[in-house]
């Protein structure tokens, strides 16, 4: 993976400095609070309902075992011993003092890590395919181009003070495992049909109130002229997106208002003045990038790979493995690997939570079993993406001890999940409830198995950090009259066919929503047919059955 | 109000105009005036006739609005040369970044120490992306 260079530390050492003194000029009231607010924010910093919240930025989701071991090593010394991952692929700190924070910078950089527009209203962490560079469906490996763009955005003088927030995934395999369609720039990475690779570049998407597909704002783009094009697309923004209303301030709101033929041409008309200038990428730097992200030593296939008959042999005398197998590993492109998905869906654990055992733990299964590193993903898991046929019971035997084997991967409980009410203080309800209660009420795996793929996203407010809204279950709490009730929708999706789920109907009170989301499970089991998942059979009936069900004895007896 | 200008404690100098751009565009503009202009303006217009300017000053009415960082930028791109100079809610934590940008000039807010101010410019010596200083990362060089 990328390693930094005497440049990058000097950045993120002097940005560390920079902090301290923004903190200690707050602290001693120089600082107006409003103002101070902008400046933590870009460093990640939140206020939530009971302490400060810290985001620490994992570039595109990649770490070394090493900095996965300080992050648990801020856990304990400066919060409450375990962290969170979100679905941006960063990783939250719920407890730490404000007084703290420069402390904890100075130990990530030491690690290169930082927490630089983790939040705020500048560009974001870009985001990627957890799988990237080792899946069997990819078309080209997206990191080096993250590093591209996050080395562009990273204190971007310009842009720093943008209308709202600035979300950036790449996708570059078949599958779309980035929700590029939902950010406010998506890109695509693939060959054209002359063979040539380039980006298609989508642009508005997005969730929170007002949920939006992202629309294609340029087909092909060359390579080479990536950041001037995002230059370009992040100049039109800055200079005529809303500012005077903070809930249509995102892209995506500008994008839908001129028209995305008339936005297309604004970038154009900026894009022809710098293409080809100081931003043009030399072939030389994208190679220099390109050289971080090699494949590693893999072992030869024969000494990687398990037979057939060994593979099996070991699934009969552990079937449990077997599972796990199939439910927690996909297909890597080095024959004799395997990629492995290290749930964070567990029943005791918040969705994304990890303790610092667990984090420790972690890291050293990345250094014993796939190159000392490891991602984590937009469904708020981690993956070891290297591992040897021949490891996998070693490894699943290890994870097991860790309380983190679990073979829930794509099933019910392998859910999104907002921090809500428990937590975050722009939360209308609980979310950590929710998942707990569901876990306890679907806790037969069979039965799981049995509905296989389902994607339930929840989210305790309209800014749908849980993304709500492309679950195929999606489930938003909000506060009707004092009560937490929680409204259901389905028919969503954040991947290739990506679709905005709809509103079921009226909310559910809390302690009914397991009840409701039983009898949604039930019309599924009834009416699919063969190998029909839950999503497709949504678009095929509708909502008519569904409607039924949840609502149907309850208006029969209101009649 | 303390003024940098050109990296330095600035102690004399000309007074922020304000005389605003569009009346200014709408009564018989002159070569070497100076203007106010802020986010609200036709930038197109501005940049056809910047090099009639002998000073800009763009008003930032909130620490929060961004438009000016790109307003500077595309007018040095154009190769403005006179004076672009930050007025309104300008304080030192923002002053390196608009300097990178391509304004020269600092009108402080009443609260910020100048001296202290000074120290801001620079504060992060590397950048991973040319702007109007003309400094970027190894490859561009």
């Amino acid at each position: 993976m990328y390693a930094y260079n005497q440049f990058d530390q000097t950045l993120v050492d002097q940005r560390v400095d920079q902090y301290r003194d923004q903190t200690h000029r707050y602290l001693a009231g120089e600082i107006p609070e409003d103002e101070f607010r902008v400046l933590r924010l870009m460093n990640g910093l939140y206020i939530q309902r009971l302490a400060p919240m810290l985001r620490v930025a994992i570039p595109y989701g990649l770490m070394k075992s090493e900095q996965l071991r300080v992050l648990a090593q801020i856990s304990r010394t400066y919060d409450k011993g375990y962290g969170h991952f979100t679905t941006r692929q960063n990783m939250q700190f719920n407890w730490p003092t404000l007084e703290s924070v420069p402390d904890i910078l100075a130990d990530l950089a030491k690690v290169q890590m930082h927490a630089i527009q983790t939040s705020g209203a500048c560009i974001r962490n870009t985001t990627t395919d957890p799988f990237a560079g080792v899946s069997a469906d990819e078309i080209e490996d997206t990191r080096p181009w993250c590093e591209l763009i996050r080395q562009w955005s990273t204190l971007h003088p310009e842009f720093a003070y943008l209308p709202r927030k600035f979300k950036i995934a790449v996708s570059g395999s078949s599958s779309d495992r980035a929700a590029s369609q939902v950010h406010d720039i998506g890109l695509h990475l693939y060959r054209n049909e002359a063979g040539e690779m380039g980006f298609e570049v989508l642009v508005g998407g997005g969730l929170g109130r007002t949920p939006v597909i992202g629309k294609t704002v340029r087909q092909f783009l060359e390579p080479q002229e990536l950041l001037s094009y995002l230059d370009a697309v992040l100049r039109v923004y800055n200079l005529n997106g809303r500012r005077d209303n903070k809930y249509k301030a995102r892209i995506k709101i500008l994008v839908n208002a001129v028209g995305i033929n008339a936005f297309a041409e604004m970038v154009e008309a900026e894009w022809q003045l710098i293409k080809g200038k100081e931003l043009r990428l030399p072939d030389a730097e994208i190679e220099r990038v390109k050289g971080f992200f090699k494949a590693p030593d893999y072992l030869s296939t024969e000494y990687a790979a398990l037979t057939e008959s060994d593979l099996e042999g070991a699934f009969a005398e552990h079937p449990q493995f077997a599972t796990w197998y199939r439910q927690n590993t996909r297909d890597h492109k080095q024959p004799g690997y395997r990629i492995v998905i290290v749930g964070l869906k567990n029943q005791l654990q918040a969705p994304g939570d990890v303790s610092h055992q667990q984090m420790d733990g972690i890291a050293a299964l990345a250094d014993e079993f796939s190159f000392a590193e490891l991602r984590s993903t937009h469904d708020q898991n981690l993956v070891l993406a290297d591992v040897a046929q021949r490891d996998l019971l070693s490894l699943w035997l290890k994870l097991q001890g860790l309380g983190m084997a679990r073979a829930n991967v794509g099933t019910l409980t392998d859910m999104i999940n907002c921090p809500g009410l428990d937590f975050c203080s722009l939360a209308n309800a609980e979310t950590l409830i929710l998942s707990r209660q569901i876990n306890e009420t679907f806790d037969d795996m069979d039965y799981q198995y049995e509905l296989g793929e389902i994607q339930l996203k929840i989210s305790g407010c309209i800014n749908a950090c849980g993304h709500h809204h492309v679950g195929h279950i999606g489930i938003l709490g909000v506060e009707k009259g004092g009560k937490q009730v929680y409204q259901f929708s389905l028919g969503g999706s954040a991947s290739n066919d990506a679709s905005l789920g709809k509103i079921l109907g009226r909310s559910i009170d809390q302690d009914q929503v397991v009840v409701v989301l039983g009898k949604i499970l039930d019309v599924y089991v009834q009416l699919r047919e063969t190998d029909e998942t839950f999503l497709k059979l949504v678009r095929r009936v509708g909502f008519a059955p569904f409607k039924e069900r949840v609502y149907g004895t309850h208006q029969r007896s209101a009649a | 109000m303390a003024l940098i200008k050109d990296q330095q404690l600035s102690i004399s100098h000309a007074v922020t105009p304000d005389v605003r751009f569009i009346d200014w565009l709408n009564n018989s503009p002159t070569q070497g005036d100076s203007v106010l202009t802020n986010g609200e303006d036709d930038l197109p217009s501005l940049l056809a006739s910047a090099n009639k300017l002998a000073m800009i000053a763009i008003e930032f009415g909130t620490f929060a609005d961004g438009r000016g960082f790109s307003m500077a930028r595309m007018l040095r791109r154009d190769g403005y040369q006179g004076e672009i100079r930050a007025v309104g809610d300008v304080a030192m934590d923002r002053i390196d970044f608009m300097q990178r940008v391509g304004f020269n000039a600092f009108e402080l807010r009443d609260d910020q120490d100048a001296a202290q101010a000074l120290t801001k410019l620079g504060e992060v010596s590397v950048h991973f992306q040319p702007s109007a200083d003309g400094k970027g990362p190894a490859y561009m060089t």
